[in-house]
């Protein structure tokens, strides 16, 4: 880490403390024979250690930045820098843990064997594998399910193994897309405190993909607010909840509400654009 | 096992081999008295009988003499017997079952590559399509004759027709396999580091075993055809030469021996392929108890 501190040129020194910079970021489609405008000069960076909230309506293009960012789509314009360097499309970033909408568990591996997926790709020994594996599933609290298939799971099971098989390789980065969307509002609950206690111990860059603002407000550190499509910044919103926060009583309070009634008409604004576009 | 009405499952099937079996050798006898009803096709000069079966089986397989007396073990009249006749019914099947796995072998192992590799490359798949379409339009049976032709009246010969003949039923499978694989995964693994080569093995291959094994079943009773056939068309030893010498010599039960070997023969290595599936893809069945 030392040696890459100093070989750093004062240029990018200033901005070290910037994880993630987006800069005049758009991506257009070609759908039949008209273009799609999904994403607009979107421009915005993440410090490190933030926890980055992506709210919008759906079409807003809000994933299809998050996409950009994984380097899983290549944008029509702008750039992403992560640590300086420069985002490639088709190329996985080191260090950038994504957490999909729909669990993407391997149906043929066990629980235990997709959350090691990563140990086992980067060839950490079995033993080490194995250690590792049994922490991750106690705090995901699925122990006893270690050798079952994905098939035999809930709903909430199986997105907390998927993102243990995110987390396990520990990226600094985390990248998440919706990934509590099709749960029910309890579980989504228990995993807003599942994911609170792993941020608060682990630190990482989050970038969090949501149309749910009451997600958004348990979660982040800030409120990054897409328009209707094309996709552009409408609003920047922080929220300075004390942490440690308990994904039950923050919505409590009467600061929440506050917070809550102030996004929520700027948001509605979009709603009923996106629904007339 | 659920019970429908008073017979099991079991009772109904038991039920219906006896009626079947009474009718093929006992059926032509009521012709006699009931001519309109007894068809022609019961004759046991096309289609033998049970009981002649049975005895010409236990001569084809040196149990006994062709008088019906037992070879005895130990006075060696049962090794005297298979030795005077090269293709008896054991050396025969023996021989068919090691050909039918060669081409079946072969030929999962050469379209399941094939397969993968075009499932993967758009380039190459669009470059190879016409020819495989052309090759696939062959009824494979056809080149049966050209392959003895080329290979001789060997073993080869029956290899490489069992081989054609699976190939394209197992590189089909795979192909379609390795194009439907879902997005989401393979993005997955490579968010996670995975290398292209580590994706084809850990993401590719196990998510078309299901398109795999569904064209293995009938890649192993097509195996067989294509073994029968090539010795149909020249061979010295193998069931199909039995049928062939049977046929020649006007024998219907000799064939129905034969055929009931290969029925046997098929059902065996059918189940070997579904206990395989069975334990190679355990992860598919939690579905259907969901």
């Amino acid at each position: 880490m030392s040696a890459l501190e100093t070989s750093v040129p004062t240029s990018l020194r200033a901005s070290a403390d910037r994880r993630v910079e987006v800069k005049g970021l758009s991506k257009s489609f070609q759908l039949a024979r008209t273009t799609i405008e999904a994403v607009r000069d979107v421009t915005f960076d993440v410090r490190r250690g933030e926890f980055v909230a992506l709210l919008g309506p759906s079409g807003s293009g809000k994933s299809t930045v998050l996409n950009m960012i994984a380097s899983l789509i290549r944008p029509t314009g702008g750039e992403i820098l992560i640590d300086g360097k420069r985002v490639v499309a088709g190329k996985a970033t080191p260090d950038v843990g994504y957490v999909f909408q729909r669990d993407t568990l391997f149906p043929w591996r066990t629980v235990a064997d997709n959350i090691g997926y990563g140990l086992e790709l980067s060839g950490v020994p079995a033993q080490e594998r194995k250690a590792r594996i049994a922490e991750c599933v106690a705090q995901a609290g699925l122990k006893g399910f270690e050798s079952a298939y994905p098939s035999a799971l809930s709903g909430g099971m199986r997105q907390r193994a998927a993102l243990m098989r995110t987390l396990i390789v520990e990226p600094q980065i985390l990248l998440m897309d919706e990934p509590f969307g099709a749960l029910d509002t309890h579980t989504k609950i228990d995993m807003h405190e599942v994911l609170l206690r792993i941020w608060e111990r682990e630190q990482q860059t989050v970038l969090f993909v949501t149309h749910d603002l009451g997600e958004a407000l348990t979660l982040a550190d800030r409120i990054i607010l897409f328009s209707a499509r094309p996709g552009r910044i409408k609003d920047m919103f922080t929220v300075d909840f004390d942490r440690p926060r308990d994904a039950v009583k923050v919505r409590e309070t009467p600061h929440y509400a506050e917070l809550f009634q102030h996004i929520w008409h700027s948001l509605g604004e979009e709603f009923v654009k996106g629904r007339s576009a | 096992m659920k019970r429908y009405g008073t017979l099991g499952t079991v009772g109904w099937q038991v039920l219906i081999c006896a009626i079947v079996l009474s009718v093929w050798q006992w059926g032509y006898d009521l012709r006699a008295k009931l001519p309109w009803l007894v068809p022609d096709l019961l004759d046991p000069y096309f289609i033998s009988k049970p009981s002649m079966i049975f005895d010409n089986f236990l001569i084809q397989s040196c149990l006994t003499s062709k008088l019906g007396v037992f070879n005895g073990w130990f006075n060696g009249e049962f090794a005297k017997c298979l030795a005077r006749n090269e293709n008896n019914l054991w050396a025969a099947t023996a021989i068919t079952l090691k050909n039918t796995f060669f081409g079946f072998v072969t030929g999962v192992v050469s379209g399941f590559v094939a397969g993968l590799i075009l499932g993967r490359s758009d380039r190459l798949s669009a470059i190879f399509q016409p020819f495989i379409t052309a090759v696939n339009s062959i009824p494979r049976i056809a080149l049966a004759p050209i392959i003895v032709l080329a290979f001789g009246i060997g073993d080869m010969s029956k290899i490489v027709t069992s081989w054609i003949v699976v190939v394209f039923l197992v590189f089909f499978n795979t192909f379609e396999g390795a194009r439907s694989i879902d997005e989401g995964f393979t993005n997955a693994a490579r968010l996670l580091g995975a290398s292209e080569w580590q994706i084809t093995r850990t993401v590719v291959v196990p998510s078309t075993m299901a398109w795999v094994f569904a064209s293995l079943t009938p890649a192993i009773s097509f195996a067989l055809i294509g073994v029968i056939v090539g010795e149909f068309i020249g061979a010295e030893r193998g069931i199909g030469r039995l049928i062939i010498e049977s046929e020649a010599r006007g024998e219907a039960s000799g064939m129905m021996v034969a055929v009931v070997v290969l029925m046997l023969v098929g059902v065996v290595l059918s189940a070997i392929i579904w206990r395989l599936q069975a334990y190679l893809l355990r992860w598919q069945r939690q579905r259907s108890a969901e």
